[in-house]
């Protein structure tokens, strides 16, 4: 697979050496990552592929801060958030990540606009509602935005996820199998609206997917295969 | 900083919407307690204030001045009528006879003769309503008398019927509904009777050495110039008692205080197991918000922020609790207020205070955040990768040295906030130590059990293995209700014991031991034809007398007893005036602890023996010295020998007997006892001495049993019931424990029913499971029970242990069926799901 854009040329975000995350149970231990080394530059946009168990999420889950690692080192503009403590990482969550799930992951008690607004009253970054109520009418739920997530179809709860994400106008974007949970036409809105997003915002997004045609929409492919990148 | 506590609130309030059912466990517990502490403080706080505003009616003036046998000195009467209002007051024990004249009845009353001037402050309310200030007549040929309406409904005499006290006859006036000098009647040996102090004169029971109490209530015409220091100078070196409105209303304090003090610990001990379902609630509702807190921190949330927003959310939970129990219980002195002023006070005005406000709201402040502290921290633990799947870190103990320190700090004020509540040190401290002394044997008595349980190798058959797994596990909140439950269990079991060996030990006492009755007021001039009839009718060993007279201590070891320190239990003897005998054979079934008796023909310097319990709670030893005011005159008397007292034997039990001396030439009068030979005889004997000596009353110890054991029914009651109360708040506890465990429960039925369960068998297995829980805290409810009730009945009461096994077996089932019956009815619902649409939901 070659890379659509030269890597070189780019600003290097994220780096990954040597990874291994190996999850402890009371019976065994499992090596989910079994040594990543991957460099993601400034507003590409990653998709990462794989077959279920593999260690996809593990692995964006890490950038994310959301996973320890047993082993190795991650970089983050060059700096380590590999040794960060928890508070550390929220604060490098809060600041350069937006997650969007596969199951959407929103607060059941509050409506769409304040789901979006909720990572910028986390980090005490609110000032008013404006930048939230652009972002659900640029994902088209102007008309939702007084809505409770059990008011939304699945569609809709991707789109206010999305929006959250991009709250904090963050550089990294994740999405974890973004459409695992839709039908094929909100799948490919959804889709659609991310990478419209994406090249908005200028901002980097790594996406974990099944589908090999939204894979083929980004810039590079990493398929991983039993805790490793194979080619 | 006030800018960001709005917003965690706000954050707070919108991820708590919708939650509120979740908490209804934890708002019924934290308002039992808190409800229960405000109602009781502000009940007391109300009784303090309307006594000391009631506290001159209270005591019929300012002053109270009295004398036991003699009246007051010509010279104290006459300064006391030219300085102020007074009124004078005669009061005696009597037989009243009613009836018909060929078969007269009788009944001990206790009569209160008044002049015209009573009462000085206040109204006497009688029935049927008169609009005279005192309705006694006292023109003859007819007086007239009004009764308690106790008398009324004891003796079946009524408005108009006539009676007999004395060699008077009487026309009952009217029924007494307010006496505005004297608030409770339960202390008092007959119903009283009014009447006039002419009247009384004319019947013939005012003999010298009678007991006969002189009062005079006074107001002084000065009150700036005459005070307590005046009175005490013009009765010095007299037998004349001065109660002033401080004293008096200081007695009642100290009731109320006493009694406020025992239910507010109630309150407390009920919040501290309701702390129990609290912590439950909090538990159950952060595992319900795992996703939520797992989400937040996926955005960016710090560990203190996600912790600062349930704190948010407890709190507000706390204010809704704490709020209306609050208010329910400053508005009980108003709910109850016509009951009040009909049992106390003619008028009683509610009013709300402070003080019951500010504590009850710190006990619910601080269990409540006590009990939260933990729950709430397990959001420390919950991983935003839970979100994908369960985490096994733990990072708990970064922050567990703070929390310890806050958990710490916040015991410690709670410890300072029961020592200010119970304002008495000592008293305190050992109430501090039996709670968390019952609470950690609880605790590791129910930890043990569940170690045995959870070690048990032989198989007992798959149900018992299913069962036993079920409430041993890990997540099992089995100890939570084993702990809430046995509390209470153990109270009501002490309780029983305690009760049943003291009802045994009297009821034994009354048949082989007590007198049937005693005989008082016997003039000495009567004693000897006394002893002779009673030596006819019961024979020499069945009849006891001893002369008595009263009086006062004054001085221990040339110490004014009122600048001496003894023991708060035997305070009492030193308070008011004591009955004394003299006597130099030894009395019948004396037995000494130390010393010996004097000899027969004793006639030197005055001795005394004192009972030994007493001689040691006032520090005296043998050869120590008392000083003693009888009659307004001076006696030293030299400690020769103490003696075991046993009240509970109800015979003639004096504290103080003299050796012989002059004393005996003072006014007395003798006290005797009848033991049970033949009940018809018995009262035959006591029949023919009341109505030939009609100043003689006799009182029955079967009658006494049964009005103290009226009182101490009622004791009993309001401890069972306190002890239900927290059998209560272990129901809300298991209610909340049920409503945690529900989806897990939920997922077994389904489980179950897939395998071939059928509804009857799952209600059977939580039968097993629930009624098995229940016996473990009957079984350590019952360790308890019978540990603290053979230490007290051991060591307080000095009384063998007795059970009531037929009340013990009750009461051990009952928490078992009322855990399982209980838990069966709110799991019902559970056991009749689809188990498939369950697991569709469950994943």
């Amino acid at each position: 697979m070659t890379p659509k854009i030269k890597n070189e040329k780019k600003k290097k975000l994220i780096e990954l050496e040597n990874i291994h995350v190996d999850l402890k149970s009371s019976f065994e231990t499992i090596n989910v990552l079994k040594g990543i080394n991957l460099k993601i530059f400034k507003n590409e946009s990653v998709g990462i592929v794989g077959e279920s168990g593999a260690g996809k999420s593990t692995l964006i889950m890490c950038i994310a801060g959301l996973e320890l690692i047993s082993k190795g080192k991650i970089f983050f503009k060059n700096l380590p958030i590999h040794n960060l403590n928890e508070d550390d990482l929220a604060l490098y969550r809060s600041k350069n990540i937006g997650v969007i799930f596969q199951s959407f992951n929103l607060l059941p008690s509050m409506t769409a606009l304040e789901n979006v607004n909720l990572p910028i009253e986390i980090s005490g970054n609110f000032k008013n509602n404006k930048m939230a109520m652009e972002l659900l009418t640029a994902v088209g739920l102007k008309n939702r935005i007084f809505h409770y997530p059990h008011q939304l179809s699945g569609g809709e709860q991707q789109r206010v996820a999305i929006a959250r994400s991009l709250i904090s106008n963050p550089e990294i974007l994740i999405a974890d199998e973004p459409t695992g949970n839709l039908d094929k036409k909100n799948s490919e809105d959804v889709i659609k609206l991310l990478f419209q997003l994406k090249k908005h915002f200028g901002s980097t997004l790594i996406l974990v997917t099944h589908d090999t045609f939204v894979a083929k929409l980004c810039d590079r492919i990493i398929r991983i295969d039993n805790g490793l990148i194979v080619k | 900083m006030l800018l960001e506590t709005l917003k965690n609130l706000t954050l707070s309030i919108r991820e708590l919407r919708g939650s509120f059912n979740e908490f209804k466990i934890v708002v019924a517990s934290i308002f039992l307690g808190v409800f229960i502490i405000s109602a009781v403080g502000s009940i007391s706080q109300n009784l303090k204030s309307e006594i000391k505003n009631k506290r001159v009616e209270m005591l019929g003036g300012n002053f109270e001045l009295s004398t036991t046998y003699q009246e007051f000195p010509k010279n104290i009467k006459s300064w006391l009528e030219e300085n102020g209002k007074t009124t004078h007051i005669i009061e005696l024990r009597t037989m009243l006879s009613y009836g018909s004249q060929s078969s007269l009845k009788r009944r001990i009353v206790e009569l209160k003769a008044v002049d015209n001037n009573y009462p000085l402050v206040g109204k006497v309310l009688t029935s049927p309503f008169q609009n005279v200030k005192l309705p006694l007549g006292t023109k003859k040929p007819e007086k007239k008398i009004l009764i308690d309406k106790s008398l009324k409904d004891q003796i079946g005499i009524d408005v108009g019927d006539f009676v007999y006290l004395g060699k008077s006859k009487f026309k009952i006036n009217g029924i007494i509904e307010k006496e505005p000098d004297r608030i409770f009647s339960f202390a008092t040996f007959g119903p009283r009777v009014l009447l006039s102090t002419q009247a009384l004169n004319e019947t013939g029971l005012l003999k010298a050495g009678s007991l006969i109490k002189y009062k005079t209530k006074f107001i002084p015409n000065n009150k700036n110039k005459i005070n307590l220091a005046t009175l005490n100078d013009l009765v010095k070196g007299t037998n004349v008692s001065i109660r002033s409105i401080e004293n008096t209303t200081n007695n009642f304090n100290n009731f109320v205080d006493r009694t406020s003090i025992f239910i507010s610990l109630v309150g407390l001990i009920t919040l501290l197991i309701s702390g129990a379902g609290i912590s439950n609630g909090v538990k159950g509702y952060i595992i319900k918000k795992t996703k939520n807190i797992a989400i937040m921190k996926s955005l960016g949330a710090k560990n203190s922020k996600v912790l600062n927003i349930y704190l948010n959310q407890i709190l507000m939970i706390f204010l809704i609790s704490i709020i209306p129990a609050i208010m329910l219980g400053i508005s009980i002195p108003y709910l109850f207020s016509p009951i009040i002023s009909q049992e106390l006070f003619n008028t009683f005005e509610p009013s709300i205070f402070l003080q019951p406000i500010s504590i009850s709201f710190l006990y619910g402040f601080i269990i409540c955040i006590l009990f939260t502290i933990l729950p709430l921290l397990k959001t420390y633990k919950i991983k935003p990768i839970e979100l994908i799947r369960k985490s096994s870190e733990n990072s708990l103990n970064e922050t567990s040295y703070k929390i310890k320190g806050i958990i710490f700090i916040l015991i410690c004020i709670l410890c300072v906030l029961t020592m200010n509540l119970i304002n008495d040190k000592k008293l305190s401290f050992y109430i501090l130590i039996s709670i968390t002394g019952s609470f950690i044997f609880i605790y590791g008595l129910t930890n043990l059990k569940f170690y045995i349980l959870s070690k048990i190798k032989f198989r007992l058959g798959t149900t018992f293995e299913y069962v036993r797994k079920a409430i041993t596990k890990s997540n099992s909140f089995a100890r939570s209700i084993v702990i809430s439950f046995s509390i209470g269990l153990s109270l009501l079991i002490t309780l029983n014991i305690i009760e049943s060996s003291l009802d045994k030990r009297i009821t034994v006492a009354i048949n082989q031991q007590a007198p049937s009755h005693f005989l008082i007021d016997i003039q000495p001039q009567q004693i000897e034809k006394i002893k002779n009839i009673a030596l006819s009718f019961l024979g020499e060993t069945n009849f006891n007398s001893q002369p008595m007279l009263r009086g006062r201590i004054t001085e221990l070891n040339n110490q004014l007893v009122q600048g001496i320190k003894v023991d708060k239990e035997v305070e009492w003897v030193l308070r008011r005036d004591r009955a004394f005998s003299w006597s130099n054979k030894i009395p019948k079934n004396t037995k000494l602890i130390s010393g010996e008796w004097w000899p027969k023909n004793y006639d030197g310097p005055l001795l005394v023996s004192i009972g030994d319990k007493i001689a040691k709670g006032l520090n005296l030893k043998i050869g120590d010295k008392i000083k003693f005011n009888i009659l307004g005159r001076s006696f030293e008397a030299q400690i020769f020998n103490t003696r075991e007292i046993i009240w509970e034997n109800m015979d003639i039990n004096f504290i103080f007997i003299l050796s012989n001396s002059n004393i005996e030439n003072a006014p007395h009068s003798w006290i005797a006892t009848t033991k049970n030979v033949g009940q018809n005889l018995n009262n035959s004997f006591v029949e023919k001495i009341v109505s030939e000596f009609s100043n003689i009353s006799s009182i029955s110890i079967e009658e006494s049993y049964k009005s103290i054991k009226s009182i101490l029914n009622l004791l009993i009651i309001i401890i069972n019931s306190i002890a239900l109360i927290t059998l209560v708040s272990g129901i809300i506890v298991l209610a909340g424990i049920i409503d945690v465990g529900k989806k897990d429960k939920l997922y077994e039925v389904a489980i179950l029913k897939i395998l071939g369960a059928t509804p009857k068998r799952v209600a059977y297995l939580w039968f097993k499971e629930y009624f098995i829980i229940g016996l473990i805290t009957s079984v350590i409810s019952l360790i308890i029970g019978f540990f603290v009730s053979y230490v007290l009945l051991n060591y307080v009461f000095n009384i063998e242990i007795y059970f009531d096994f037929k009340m013990i077996c009750i009461l051990t089932l009952l928490v078992p069926f009322l855990i399982t019956i209980f838990s069966l009815l709110r799991m019902m619902g559970l056991i009749m799901s689809k188990p498939l649409v369950v697991l569709r939901s469950y994943f």
